[in-house]
């Protein structure tokens, strides 16, 4: 027993006065400590600091490099009487609203589809998933094309016999051109989600449905969309987050290190990241940055509360979650 | 059995000892002195791809010309430069000796002790072979200078020569000097060119211009040297209502830069001219290569100014400055200056090469028109312009409302009250009244 003889050498500078048996419990666990401290480590260095820094960051007033000064709650009271703030806060919901909503209908009928039996359904499923992976900034400047005023959508809309609409010109093209690339770039990472969920769904009840002559329709409607509840609550939460925090799609679209055109015209836009982006590495104010981050927290916070007494009121009563969630909707708005 | 485990608990003990030691490593070898080249033979300078000579870092790397034993590396930093030269100054680790600035310079005026003040360093020696207004613009309200002259953006108005030509309009430069020498007459050869030019072409591609533009010709911008707003005043309102008549008589088409409108409009002849400095030469050529040969070159309505070009500070970090001041003026001096417009198409801050055969090459893309003789005299004749730190925060809502004016229709008079409004509260924030 070597390792005992020597232990106290190595320990007795910190804690003289303990006894013998907790130290050696304390040692005999310390190796599985230390094999799993490497992500502890690494999570404290690069997660946990910056987010006791940021709050720290939100009481002071900081261009980055010079001394910090502490103006208390004015960062906060600032925000709050901030309107770009909080017409960044209403575009990003309605962004948010008018991506996820056709988005998570549509990687649903996806899914269905993909699950039937199709010929080179592995080949599908990459193809729906390779917008996932694509380079975001080189997407962006291909939809700038696509979204101009003499473009790709126009022309289809011409060619159909509508006229053309100013997409990066108003604020409903804005919001719609917008969705749309969010939607394109996630409607097969949710499908693949909906896929896995309805693989786990009992074939029985599939041939029983089958038996009694549903069409694919009602077996969508009544036997997919129920069984898959949870799975569908876990992706409408992950699209909050990730839809609350959307921010390079609008950055390219309106090149955004010329601050007078950041968000387009009327900030239609202007999404709450983009803003903190804009507010911290733009005009350098890193205190008001990090206290706009910390109410995109509290908000996103709002939203994980609503998500978990949808999942856990689900457990009991199977009706009781939509009500809440159209509830919770209509809230976000 | 007991061996094994011993020299397992040894191994893991030993990595992960290494993996400390190198961390307080990482954090511990910058602090030391700060500077990126610490340890080394040579001083460091970082620039971005574009802004210094490439030939010329290759020879100051091997020994800069008459310093001996003086050695500068230039080290391109790519992508988002500003950001990532405040990172390791808010770091005070792996600064480089020397950095490349661009401007506005007053970003960095709150940080002026960041950067040695070149009087120190016996600057004021060389100051008459550099432009005036360039000069002044190193000079931090403290009365230090924490930047040299790199580059000068002199402006000029670019015009569509084929486009005149067919609305019966002046086509020579000195004529069409003649004929916008004020923004007013400058609008009225727009109608002029919209009316009567073949796909009836739009004088600007957006208003943002023609305010950027008479703004900068006006001494006093947004905030002045003492830290007062003076956005609200008649300089710049004189700039806005320009810029709104543009809109009122139809002369912009309304297009953002670098968006696919814009370039399309540009090179299909939709855009008759442009108020921008001399380095928009590269873009324009990238941009609408098919028009090579219409383009020409006169002075802007109104008189020439000054937009963008860039400065080379020397970081408190750096240990030696003098040789990093005998490397600046070795670098940026006429002679050199005159090397990097050849190669980089770099517009000296130098106003004695002007003049020189090998600034004088005659353009193909401008007919021939040698682009030195709009740009030299409107780099000698551009105003002096105090920039504050607070300019941008000030001036963003003004070209957010621009860009509403024209492209959703807001109505002019509340577009100026909102960004006034805006302007102030965001600089009211920052401390600024």
């Amino acid at each position: 027993m070597a390792t005992l003889a020597q232990a106290p050498a190595s320990d007795s500078t910190e804690e003289p006065v303990r006894t013998e048996a907790p130290r050696g419990r304390w040692r005999r666990h310390l190796p599985p400590y230390v094999a799993i401290s490497p992500y502890y480590i690494l999570f404290a260095l690069f997660g946990a600091f910056p987010v006791f820094f940021s709050f720290y960051l939100s009481f002071h007033d900081w261009d980055g490099i010079g001394s910090m000064k502490f103006v208390g709650l004015r960062q906060y009271y600032w925000l709050l009487h901030d309107s770009v703030f909080w017409h960044s806060i209403v575009n990003t919901f309605e962004i948010w609203f008018m991506s996820t909503v056709p988005m998570l209908f549509l990687a649903l009928v996806l899914a269905f589809l993909l699950h039937s039996q199709v010929r080179y359904s592995a080949a599908w499923r990459v193809a729906y998933f390779i917008p996932n992976v694509t380079s975001m900034v080189a997407m962006t400047i291909v939809f700038g094309s696509v979204f101009a005023q003499a473009g790709l959508a126009n022309s289809l809309l011409k060619a159909v016999g509508v006229d053309g609409i100013g997409w990066l010109t108003s604020s409903l093209g804005i919001k719609s051109a917008i969705s749309l690339m969010v939607i394109w770039r996630w409607v097969g990472y949710n499908a693949l989600i909906f896929l896995a969920g309805l693989q786990a769904i009992p074939n029985e009840l599939f041939e029983a449905a089958r038996v009694d002559g549903a069409s694919s329709r009602q077996v969508l409607f009544r036997v997919v969309v129920p069984q898959l509840r949870p799975v569908i609550l876990f992706a409408i939460i992950t699209s909050t987050i990730g839809g609350l925090q959307i921010f390079t799609e609008s950055q390219v679209l309106f090149y955004s290190d010329d601050p007078g055109t950041a968000g387009g015209p009327g900030q239609e836009g202007m999404t709450i990241v983009l803003y903190l982006w804009q507010k911290s590495f733009n005009d350098l104010q890193f205190g008001y940055g990090a206290a706009m981050g910390w109410i995109l927290f509290a908000l996103i916070a709002v939203f994980a509360v609503i998500n978990w007494r949808l999942v856990s009121g689900g457990d009991r009563d199977d009706r009781r979650g939509i009500p809440l969630l159209r509830k919770g909707g209509r809230n976000g708005r | 059995m007991p061996h094994r485990t011993m020299s397992r608990r040894r191994l893991l003990g030993a990595s992960l000892g290494g993996a400390g030691a190198a961390l307080l490593g990482l954090s511990g070898c910058g602090s030391a002195s700060g500077s990126i080249s610490a340890g080394t033979d040579h001083l460091t300078i970082w620039y971005w791809n574009g802004s210094l000579s490439d030939k010329l870092l290759t020879t100051s790397a091997r020994g800069v010309p008459g310093a001996s034993g003086l050695k500068v590396k230039g080290a391109s930093i790519a992508g988002d430069y500003r950001g990532k030269l405040r990172t390791v100054m808010a770091a005070r680790a792996y600064v480089p000796d020397l950095a490349c600035l661009n401007s506005p310079i007053g970003d960095y005026f709150p940080d002026e002790n960041e950067f040695v003040d070149l009087k120190d360093l016996g600057a004021d020696a060389v100051e008459d072979d550099y432009l005036a207004w360039k000069w002044k613009s190193c000079i931090s309200p403290a009365g230090r200078m924490i930047g040299f002259p790199l580059d000068a953006g002199p402006t000029a108005l670019y015009y569509r020569r084929d486009l005149f030509e067919q609305a019966g309009l002046p086509t020579e430069p000195e004529e069409v000097a003649e004929a916008t020498s004020t923004w007013e007459k400058y609008l009225q050869v727009g109608k002029t060119l919209k009316a009567k030019a073949p796909n009836h072409p739009y004088l600007v591609s957006q208003i943002a211009y023609v305010f950027r533009m008479a703004l900068y010709q006006s001494p006093k911008q947004f905030v002045d040297a003492d830290n007062r707003f003076i956005g609200d005043q008649e300089h710049v309102k004189r700039a806005w209502d320009l810029a709104v008549e543009t809109y009122r008589q139809g002369l912009s088409a309304r297009t953002l830069d670098g968006t696919p409108d814009f370039n399309s409009a540009l090179s299909g002849g939709r855009i008759g001219t442009i108020n921008n400095a001399v380095w928009y030469i590269g873009g324009l050529k990238d941009t609408a290569p098919r028009t090579s040969g219409q383009w020409r070159l006169t002075t802007m309505p109104d008189g020439p100014a000054n937009y963008g070009g860039s400065y080379v500070g020397i970081t408190r970090y750096c240990r030696d400055p003098e040789g990093a001041f005998a490397f600046l003026k070795w670098m940026l001096g006429p002679a050199n200056q005159l090397k990097s417009y050849q190669e980089m198409s770099l517009f000296p801050t130098t106003p004695a090469v002007y003049s020189q055969p090998a600034m004088r090459e005659p353009d193909p893309f401008f007919g021939g028109q040698i682009p030195v003789d709009v740009f030299g005299p409107a780099a000698k004749k551009a105003p002096v312009i105090f920039f504050s730190a607070y300019e941008n925060t000030a001036n963003t809502p003004v070209y957010q409302e621009l860009t509403n004016v024209e492209t959703l229709g807001k109505n002019p008079d509340k577009a100026w009250r909102d960004a006034m409004n805006a302007a102030e509260r965001a600089l009211a924030q920052r401390g600024v009244s």
